[in-house]
């Protein structure tokens, strides 16, 4: 297990290997598992985050119990197809998937939590992106989660993951940078250029609140992982293109533990605060629970 | 730095049925956790909610959650979001109870489940500290207060004062196959209580060797 992104990045650079690697290494011997072992899981997760890409954008979509959010994944790929879109298609590919995502998390179907429920659209939305973009293979498809779980346990030890405790800066923030990282290196760059890309990323989203209507992971958390896939996408090329965070990675982490730490607890998953606290935010919670805060 | 996420798979991971791995995930795992500690599915729970788990517990489905894990359900099982039903139907009473005060573990993210079976009562705090991992910081059992420090494993083993068993020989097992950090022994009138944090998660079969051997251990 690795304490701080400085010690993955020099460890990495030493011994010339991708973070994938080292990462795949530290969990066959922190864990007493095999590698075969650990590679057929996080394989079994990545044909789990196909699966929910692929429900949430077929047919009419898919539709939370609450009648709130769902068919929003099935809306952009019908637009991709007919429109010359602004973004260009990639992003908004990226944007499909990560919604497609969180419409079936909010469904209660079935997703793979990277690193949270609330998040789960944000990683998948890079990776399915790349695979088309990039040509990826299953293997490197395995990488890039391995890489991103791997800058996921540093932010996760050092700061938290948990809206109710840092905010979705935490979250969807937290995703964001491990897939500008794990992007940086399955197209080929550097594990420096990959710190540099989770710090970006990170960055972007700082004091992002965690405001969800009605306490429900639906309103604003889908369109927030479309946000994540896209920053991500961008904070990587950024790191590819040889800019720099000013501020070290480590102590991007440790700033966004600190800002949740003082995040007042109204805007920390208590659908409270934010959009949650808006006339519209409480008269959707009073409509679907029948009870005022 | 804290060492709370050991797993890669703790931040790639879980599959599970949505829509939160805090609130639902989480809750799934603390209501697995009650059930081992009590060995089964009790005839009575009362879940007190603190924190964010009190004031969003009914829009995340934290109560069928716990509900699951009580009945001994997996995150990802699809009976996962029945479970309250099945619950019912099987003549299980499971009440919920938003509590206002501080939450006594003191985290946003805590449910303190009382399980009540013919004259056996137990109590089991827990709270999700995200990404579905959480953190069990109190039990009662036999009427001992046991606080256990970091994630899951745990280790219980329960000897009643005539028994005389000093668990040297669990102690010598776990030490060859699942080492641990920390060590505490309880006491009553009654009952000993050794209480182990282990340093890795439990592999399934390693667990299983325990449990074979030993009646009286309970592996959270």
């Amino acid at each position: 297990m690795y304490a701080s992104i400085e010690e993955l990045v020099s460890d990495a650079t030493i011994k010339n290997l991708p973070i994938s690697e080292l990462v795949i290494q530290a969990e066959c011997n922190d864990m007493n598992v095999s590698r075969n072992n650990v590679w057929r899981k996080m394989k079994h997760n990545l044909d789990t985050m196909r699966l929910a890409v692929s429900r949430g954008a077929h047919g009419i979509g898919v539709h939370s119990k609450t009648g709130l959010t769902g068919g929003d994944a099935v809306k952009i790929k019908d637009y991709r197809k007919s429109h010359k879109t602004l973004s260009g298609d990639m992003i908004m590919s990226a944007v499909q998937s990560a919604i497609a995502t969180n419409e079936v998390n909010a469904a209660m179907g079935v997703i793979c939590a990277t690193p949270t429920a609330g998040s789960s659209g944000t990683l998948p939305g890079v990776l399915f992106t790349l695979e088309k973009r990039l040509g990826l293979d299953e293997e490197q498809m395995v990488r890039f989660l391995f890489t991103a779980g791997g800058f996921g346990m540093v932010i996760a030890n050092n700061a938290c993951i948990a809206g109710a405790t840092g905010g979705c800066q935490a979250e969807v923030g937290s995703a964001s940078g491990m897939g500008a990282a794990a992007a940086v290196e399955v197209a080929g760059g550097t594990p420096k250029q990959s710190a540099n890309a989770m710090a970006i990323a990170i960055s972007n989203l700082l004091g992002l609140v965690c405001d969800p209507i009605a306490g429900l992971v639906e309103v604003p958390c889908i369109n927030r992982n479309a946000i994540g896939s896209s920053n991500a996408l961008i904070s990587a090329d950024m790191a590819l293109a040889g800019c720099e965070s000013m501020i070290p990675a480590d102590e991007v982490i440790s700033a966004m533990d600190k800002v949740g730490k003082n995040m007042p607890e109204s805007l920390r998953e208590t659908g409270i605060g934010g959009l949650a606290g808006t006339p519209t935010g409480q008269e959707i919670r009073m409509r679907i629970f029948g009870k005022n805060l | 730095m804290s060492n709370l996420y050991r797993s890669v798979f703790d931040i790639i991971g879980p599959i599970m049925i949505g829509p939160s791995s805090s609130h639902t995930a989480g809750a799934v795992a603390i209501g697995r956790a009650a059930n081992d500690l009590f060995g089964g599915i009790p005839e009575r729970v009362i879940v007190h909610y603190y924190g964010s788990f009190a004031k969003t517990h009914r829009g995340h489905g934290t109560d069928y959650a716990i509900a699951a894990g009580v009945l001994g359900f997996d995150a990802s099982d699809p009976r996962v979001s029945n479970s309250r039903q099945i619950a019912r139907e099987q003549g299980i009473d499971i009440r919920f109870v938003e509590e206002s005060g501080e939450s006594p573990i003191h985290h946003p993210n805590t449910a303190v489940l009382d399980l009540i079976g013919g004259d056996k009562r137990v109590q089991i705090s827990g709270c999700s500290i995200g990404g579905g991992t959480i953190e069990i910081r109190n039990i009662r059992l036999h009427g001992i207060d046991i606080k256990p420090t970091g994630p899951l494993s745990i280790i219980l083993y329960v000897t009643t004062n005539t028994e005389r068993d000093n668990g040297i020989s669990l102690i010598e097992d776990l030490n060859r196959l699942a080492p641990f950090d920390k060590k505490q022994v309880l006491k009553n009138n009654e009952y000993t209580i050794y209480e182990f944090d282990l340093k890795q998660q439990l592999q399934e079969g390693i667990r299983g060797f325990f449990v074979n051997k030993y009646e009286n251990i309970i592996c959270l």
